[in-house]
């Protein structure tokens, strides 16, 4: 009776995917949930929520240049640190909120626009060389120019205090998660919205093989540049909602180890995924805390323990696991369904997939590739 | 049809899920801080109370890091184990330190410390860099955290009282550093030239200032400066401008150790051997002066603060019996390497004992009172000469620094000019 307990969890998940009305009601469910965490929890936890949120919106951009596009990019942190610049520069001249967003957005993206011009000439290793570049170039940059920067001491701002007309029931930290949400949420809106589209169809074949891409009239290039300009739009972005939690930045904020992290989280959340980018945020937040709650003294190693022990159980990501075990069910009742036909007994058809990971991991990757290019 | 079914079941569930969750959430969270000025803040019971820090224990400044969480671990400990720490409300405590790792990284330094004030801490202390403790500053003075004691020589988180009330620093900043040289210099009493190599960024300002301000309206003038990137993998086009100016002196206020090391070995092999003076992070002997053959030059000067509690001509002095001892016990679990921190740090164990007997009210701002107001303390290790006063407005709590001159295989007194 092995089979109907999967065959349910599969009929669950398609009504739930097939419905509209269904998924409508997980969406609010989820709104209404992260509506309501920060007025209950307490102001750290607030605080790492946001931080999630903000890391999410830099690793998002980062997927979709690495995970969609292909493009490598270790650089991620300089925009990251330049958009938190901007907006510390904005507050200190007293400039409007929503004057000093769009500049975190053009600004960053400029630079990455120019950056790009240039650099996406280059493919694979010697692109990813010169994105390492960016952090090294940035934090002495930083110093350098300390009037703007305020140099290796950093610069604090005080800002996006909770406006007077919610000043009676809401605390600074709650205000600040309720923004940072939801300028998140809108990103993650418009990341997915891109990497769904005609860009994101374009992406798919610059990444599988440049030749094909300029057979299909795709230049890569041009969608080099477009990547890595997004990438850099939304580390600004998230340089913005950095400023927003923290009040603070420094040239720390640029250091290279930050987009290391970042990649690494990406990875570990689900390269090439929207969802994906939204866990990896949880983990670069998420992991350094337990392993501090475990053993300050070796953060770094249980770090990289936890690190590992994802990449081998889960190697296309967190985001990969309920997909993982919905397809090796869809697999295991095609083979039912084939042996029901051929009178099998069902059991023994089930064997193979459950016994051999390698048969369902192939064909696994060779759905997916089909999938990707439609 | 039936996925309609399906759909109006399940948006019936959620309708009333959030109806319940809405009702939770009309209860508010539970203030933290009560509007009550004598109620006791949190962190202090009638028998504990309950410290938090935030040092980097991994990466690159790991070293500096560790030990300010071991000294300071290693005297509270001790003096736990010995009966408690006395308060000025009449009360005996212990003492508990948490410590989380920051890396370093501002970001998760906030976290940390966010997190230890929701575990309710009753202060911040000794924490050890500028960036991560420039990034807290601002919640713990929103906050009324007592943020003090900060191992870090950046002269931001004492300048300016007023405005961050609840912040101190430990030790004499880069300005102060680079001031005593100019003093000495100055007592000297006779023409004297400088030439100043420096970091580029607000450190190498520091003591670029520091110095410019000591000897304003004296004899001793700069005569040339250069400065670097911690960066650069090597400074003989500096050394080589500076030699060219002459100068009977050279501040080499360098932090990176390959870099000061590659400074004395140039300047030498120029033919050009002035009186040297070096920031007390990199005048190590073992490290600068004997891979740099300081022997070469007339003197070798830096500032000190402590005691080396490894230092043979320290080996019978009571502070570092005690403290080699304790160290072992408890420091030990941390730590094995000894940094300078480390020792500042269990000064900074007793500068906070001072506080506690000071200490009338279990709250805060009792607290805060009371550590603004020691004078002339005789922190243990601390070198004589130098003591404790956090009783002036705008400096960190140890604002004196002694000067030291190289001689054989340690510093010894710098004597005259």
């Amino acid at each position: 009776m092995k089979p109907k307990p999967l065959n349910r969890v599969q009929k669950l998940w398609r009504t739930a995917t097939a419905s509209r009305w269904v998924r409508i009601a997980f969406t609010v469910v989820v709104a209404v949930v992260l509506a309501v965490i920060p007025l209950v929890s307490s102001k750290s936890i607030n605080g790492q929520l946001s931080t999630m949120a903000v890391y999410a919106v830099a690793i998002l951009g980062l997927s979709i240049m690495m995970g969609y596009a292909g493009q490598v990019s270790l650089g991620q942190s300089a925009f990251l640190g330049f958009g938190a610049y901007i907006a510390a520069y904005g507050v200190n001249q007293n400039w409007p909120v929503p004057v000093i967003f769009l500049a975190c957005l053009a600004i960053p993206a400029l630079a990455g626009l120019l950056v790009a011009l240039a650099a996406a000439r280059l493919r694979g290793l010697a692109l990813a060389m010169v994105t390492i570049a960016l952090p090294i170039i940035g934090i002495p940059l930083a110093k350098r120019f300390s009037d703007f920067t305020g140099g290796s001491v950093g610069t604090t701002v005080s800002w996006m205090k909770v406006p007077d007309w919610a000043a009676g029931f809401l605390a600074n930290d709650q205000w600040r998660y309720y923004v940072v949400f939801v300028i998140a949420g809108l990103l993650f809106v418009i990341g997915r919205n891109l990497v769904k589209g005609r860009i994101g169809r374009a992406f798919a074949i610059l990444k599988e093989n440049e030749a094909v891409a300029i057979a299909m009239g795709v230049s890569p290039y041009r969608y080099k540049v477009l990547a890595f300009t997004i990438a850099s739009m939304f580390g600004g972005a998230a340089g913005f909602l950095y400023l927003v939690v923290y009040q603070y930045t420094s040239p720390e904020t640029l250091s290279f180890h930050v987009s290391i992290n970042m990649v690494a989280s990406m990875v570990i959340g689900g390269s090439g995924s929207i969802l994906g980018a939204l866990l990896g945020g949880v983990y670069y937040q998420l992991v350094p805390v337990i392993a501090g709650q475990i053993d300050p003294s070796s953060t770094a190693l249980i770090s990289g323990a936890i690190l590992l022990l994802v990449l081998f159980l889960v190697p296309g990501g967190i985001v990969s696991l309920p997909r993982r075990i919905l397809q090796v069910s869809r697999h295991a009742r095609r083979r039912i369904g084939r042996s029901a036909t051929t009178q099998n007994p069902p059991d023994r058809a089930l064997a193979p997939a459950a016994t051999s990971p390698e048969s369902t991991e192939k064909s696994e990757r060779k759905r997916q590739g089909h999938d990707e290019l439609p | 049809m039936m996925n309609f079914r399906n759909a109006t079941r399940v948006s019936g569930v959620v309708a009333a899920a959030a109806v319940t969750v809405l009702l939770i959430a009309g209860c508010s969270r539970g203030d933290g801080g009560s509007g009550e000025t004598n109620a006791p803040s949190p962190g202090i019971t009638d028998t504990t109370l309950s410290l938090g820090i935030s040092s980097p224990l991994t990466g690159a400044t790991a070293g500096p890091g560790t030990c300010t969480v071991a000294g300071l671990y290693t005297y509270l400990e001790a003096k736990n184990a010995a009966g408690g720490f006395e308060f000025g409300d009449g009360k005996t405590r212990k003492v508990n330190l948490t410590y989380l790792d920051d890396a370093y990284d501002p970001a998760k330094a906030v976290t940390n410390f966010n997190t230890l004030v929701d575990d309710g801490i009753f202060a911040y202390v000794g924490a050890l860099g500028t960036p991560t403790n420039a990034a807290i500053m601002p919640i713990a003075n929103e906050g009324q955290v007592p943020q003090v004691l900060l191992v870090t020589g950046a002269s931001t988180f004492s300048q300016d009282t007023t405005a961050n009330p609840w912040t101190l620093g430990l030790l004499p900043t880069y300005y102060t550093e680079a001031h005593t040289f100019g003093e000495f210099l100055v007592a000297a009493g006779k023409p004297i030239t400088v030439a100043v190599l420096s970091q580029n960024d607000d450190y190498g300002k520091g003591y670029l200032n520091g110095i410019t301000d000591a000897i304003k309206g004296s004899d001793v003038q700069i005569v040339a400066t250069a400065t670097y990137e911690p960066t650069d993998t090597t400074l003989d086009s500096q050394v080589t401008e500076l030699a060219a100016s002459g100068a009977d002196v050279l501040v080499s206020a360098v932090s990176v150790t390959p870099l000061q090391v590659g400074v004395l070995t140039k300047a030498q092999s120029l033919g050009w051997l002035p009186r040297i003076f070096l920031p007390s992070n990199t005048s190590t002997p073992a490290t600068i002066l004997a891979p740099g053959n300081a022997a070469a030059y007339p003197g070798v000067y830096t500032t000190s603060l402590s005691k080396v509690p490894a230092s043979p001509a320290f080996a019978s002095d009571p502070d570092v019996v005690a403290y080699n001892a304790a160290f072992a016990l408890y420091g030990a679990k941390i730590t094995t390497t000894f940094t300078p921190h480390c020792a500042w740090s269990y000064a900074e164990g007793a500068i906070l004992e001072q506080a506690f007997l000071g200490m009338k009210e279990p709250t805060r701002a009792a607290f805060m009172t009371a550590l603004k107001s020691i004078k002339d303390f005789d922190a243990p290790l601390l070198l004589d000469g130098i003591t404790v006063d956090t009783t002036q407005a705008n400096t960190p709590a140890i604002s004196k620094l002694i000067l030291v001159k190289s001689s054989g295989p340690g510093y010894g007194p710098a004597g005259d000019f």
